[in-house]
């Protein structure tokens, strides 16, 4: 009862101009952002940080969370209509979606598309609801071993998920882990790494940091690939949209793909495109016609993108009520959260329920508001695909430069986003994931101040005498064990067939 | 150890970074001259890093000692020992073959210039404002990307000005720079 009245109330917040105008705006960019093909969702809402500044801190986290859940649909137009997914995960969406358009039914999968992204984007956001809040409230009670413990599991987590590059997606989690170490050390108050630069005493600003791994190492691997000619314009002739009893027939994918996605969406690393895989894969497990599927079967487009969209109320879960960013995306939202001062986290609900339930709130009305603006929409969105790439690119170095400039007006800051971005291109070219970083880097206070809280209240021995700890440390055991057994098991594997 | 700690502040620290440049730069020629040539990067970058790491290390350990338990070295500490371990990993897979060789560069010559016009920009930004400065930067990038539609070019970058100057100055209360040059100029 108590959710229900917080959830009114969380509506309530948005009863004003300012809300609406960023969830409506919020849902442009983040369709337009998805749709184009170089733009991922982390990337859009890195460069729209800098617009928040002077946003109340509900207001700026309504507009980002629209970004990020419109985006993720973005993707799939572009799939859909011209075969060139807009994000990772739409590559799952492309499979179905692209014969339709061949078969001249384009009207089928960006329908469809949008109506089970809808659906899994509400569901996945129900789930969060009624996960997060139990969770935060279990997680006040979480002592500091047990945080430290938790933040280790995330990070390896995540980088586990580096696949054939695990080491390398580990390393990056440490290197952003010890970048945080840089500035005056918030217990002891002592000058690390700082090299007698006041500019440092704060560490590197995470923002400009974030921008520039995000959006200006992409330009730099764009410019250095120099396929640089126009998009391919989408034809639309006219084209049967579906009705609601063919939407109606796909009621079982969507509300299995959508509660698929949320859960995977869960766990750290995980994130939108295995969800769409998975997903994709038991629908096609599940079918009655499994043979259709790739070839223009609307169901593999609902559970492609029912599971993408509903992800990111799954992300949000441990990053709302643990304070651990599970995707790159939900990190950025982390640089968000803290130019406001807030810091993420169970505390959150208890300090500040209005920002968490206005942000319930605006994730439900942001994926109404992407159904009505996708359904009218689609011709005009797919449009994004035909800005020349010589244009875009320096256009987006202008806006991250500025964006980093208005952090603290320092071009210590846009040094650091360019610094930032060239480290990024140049490891992204030798397998290095930029994402990780930017997880230790917001990872890495939280898990150095509770380390030290645990050791300080009961020694070095406390990590191993607490079993929510130990479970913990052994699920982070293991999962940096897990990949590197495989990566043993297929070195063992291929020398034998050698 | 006092040899250590003296690498690990003031000048110490300058004489320890230009030490593990040189060997940065051997291990580099020695790498593109052997048979591993096909590896160089996938051997240089973990070289780069261990080496990071151990300069970090021994910084670390001119960290002033106040008998804590828990001091500020201790964090840092146990991530450079992971990334030491981490790089001589990846070192020892780049030598024995078991990492993929290295793809080919691109259009690098033409990124090395594009972020020169960046750091250009930035510079004279501070010179003569964050207008003129963009308007040069934008409508240069777009050129050196060979756009030539030229109606599109102004109209973009007036465009930008018009929005970064009402979005940022007017909403955002952002200081754009307004240039050395146009102050002494203009008051």
């Amino acid at each position: 009862m108590e959710l229900l009245s917080n959830l009114i109330q969380g509506f309530g917040y948005l009863a004003g101009v300012q809300p609406a105008v960023a969830i409506v705006a919020g849902v442009i960019l983040g369709i337009l952002a998805g749709a184009m093909p170089g733009l991922s969702p982390s990337m859009g809402v890195a460069l729209l940080v800098p617009f928040t500044y002077n946003l109340s801190p509900q207001t700026a986290l309504i507009l980002l969370v629209s970004i990020y859940i419109a985006a993720n649909y973005g993707g799939s137009i572009t799939a859909v209509t011209i075969n060139t997914p807009g994000t990772p995960s739409a590559v799952v969406t492309s499979f179905d979606g692209y014969p339709l358009t061949l078969q001249g039914k384009a009207g089928v999968g960006l329908g469809t598309s949008l109506v089970a992204s809808t659906a899994g984007g509400i569901i996945g956001t129900i789930i969060l609801i009624f996960f997060s809040v139990p969770l935060a409230r279990l997680a006040v009670r979480l002592h500091p071993a047990e945080y430290f413990a938790l933040a280790m599991f995330g990070l390896t987590t995540v980088a586990s998920l580096g696949g054939k590059n695990w080491a390398k997606a580990f390393l990056a989690a440490m290197l952003g882990l010890l970048i945080n170490t840089i500035g005056i050390d918030p217990i002891s108050g002592v000058k690390r790494f700082t090299f007698g630069t006041y500019k440092l005493f704060d560490g590197f600003p995470l923002i400009p940091a974030l921008i520039g791994l995000f959006a200006l190492s992409e330009v730099f691997a764009r410019i250095e690939e120099y396929k640089l000619e126009k998009g391919e314009e989408a034809k639309f002739e006219k084209t049967h949209w579906p009705t609601f009893l063919e939407y109606w027939k796909m009621k079982i994918t969507i509300i299995r793909s959508s509660v698929l996605g949320t859960l995977i969406g869960i766990f750290p690393g995980a994130g939108a495109t295995i969800a769409a895989f998975l997903s994709y894969d038991l629908a096609k497990k599940s079918s009655k016609d499994p043979d259709s599927f790739g070839k223009g079967n609307p169901d593999g487009v609902a559970a492609a993108e029912a599971a993408n969209s509903s992800s990111v109320g799954g992300a949000l879960v441990p990053l709302l009520a643990l304070g651990i960013p599970g995707s790159a995306t939900t990190a950025v939202l982390v640089g968000a959260l803290m130019i406001h001062d807030l810091v993420p986290g169970p505390l959150l609900f208890v300090e500040r329920p209005d920002i968490i339930y206005s942000l319930f709130a605006a994730l439900l009305i942001a994926n109404i508001v992407m159904l009505v603006l996708g359904m009218f929409g689609a011709r005009l969105w797919v449009k994004v695909t035909i800005i020349p790439k010589k244009v875009l690119l320096p256009s987006i170095l202008a806006v991250s430069i500025i964006g980093s400039f208005a952090v603290n007006y320092s071009f210590f800051d846009v040094g650091t986003c360019i610094g930032f971005g060239v480290a990024g291109w140049i490891l992204k070219k030798y397998g290095y994931p930029g994402a990780p970083i930017v997880l230790g880097m917001v990872l890495g206070k939280l898990a150095e101040t509770n380390f030290r809280r645990a050791v300080i209240m009961g020694g070095y021995k406390i990590f191993f005498t607490r079993p929510v700890s130990v479970v913990l440390l052994l699920l982070a055991l293991l999962s940096f064990g897990v990949p590197m057994y495989q990566t043993y098991k297929e070195g063992k594997k291929e020398k034998a067939s050698s | 150890m006092e040899i250590i700690k003296y690498f690990g502040k003031g000048a110490g620290v300058w004489v320890l970074i230009a030490v593990l440049a040189v060997i940065m730069l051997a291990v580099s020629v020695f790498v593109n001259r052997s048979s591993k040539k096909v590896y160089a990067g996938r051997i240089i970058l973990p070289v780069f890093f261990f080496e990071l790491a151990l300069g970090f290390g021994i910084v670390t350990l001119g960290f002033p000692d106040r008998g804590e338990e828990v001091g500020p070295g201790v964090v840092p500490g146990l991530w450079i020992v992971c990334i030491l371990g981490l790089s001589a990993f990846l070192l020892i897979r780049a030598f024995l073959g078991l990492e993929e060789k290295d793809q080919p560069w691109g259009h690098t010559g033409k990124v090395v210039i594009f972020i020169a016009m960046t750091v250009f920009y930035l510079i004279i930004m501070q010179i003569i404002g964050y207008a003129l400065a963009t308007i040069l930067y934008l409508i240069s990038g777009m050129y050196f990307l060979t756009y030539r539609n030229w109606r599109v070019m102004i109209s973009l970058t007036t465009g930008w000005i018009l929005f970064s100057y009402f979005a940022f100055y007017r909403l955002l209360y952002v200081p754009l720079p307004k240039g050395t040059l146009i102050e002494m100029i203009f008051g």
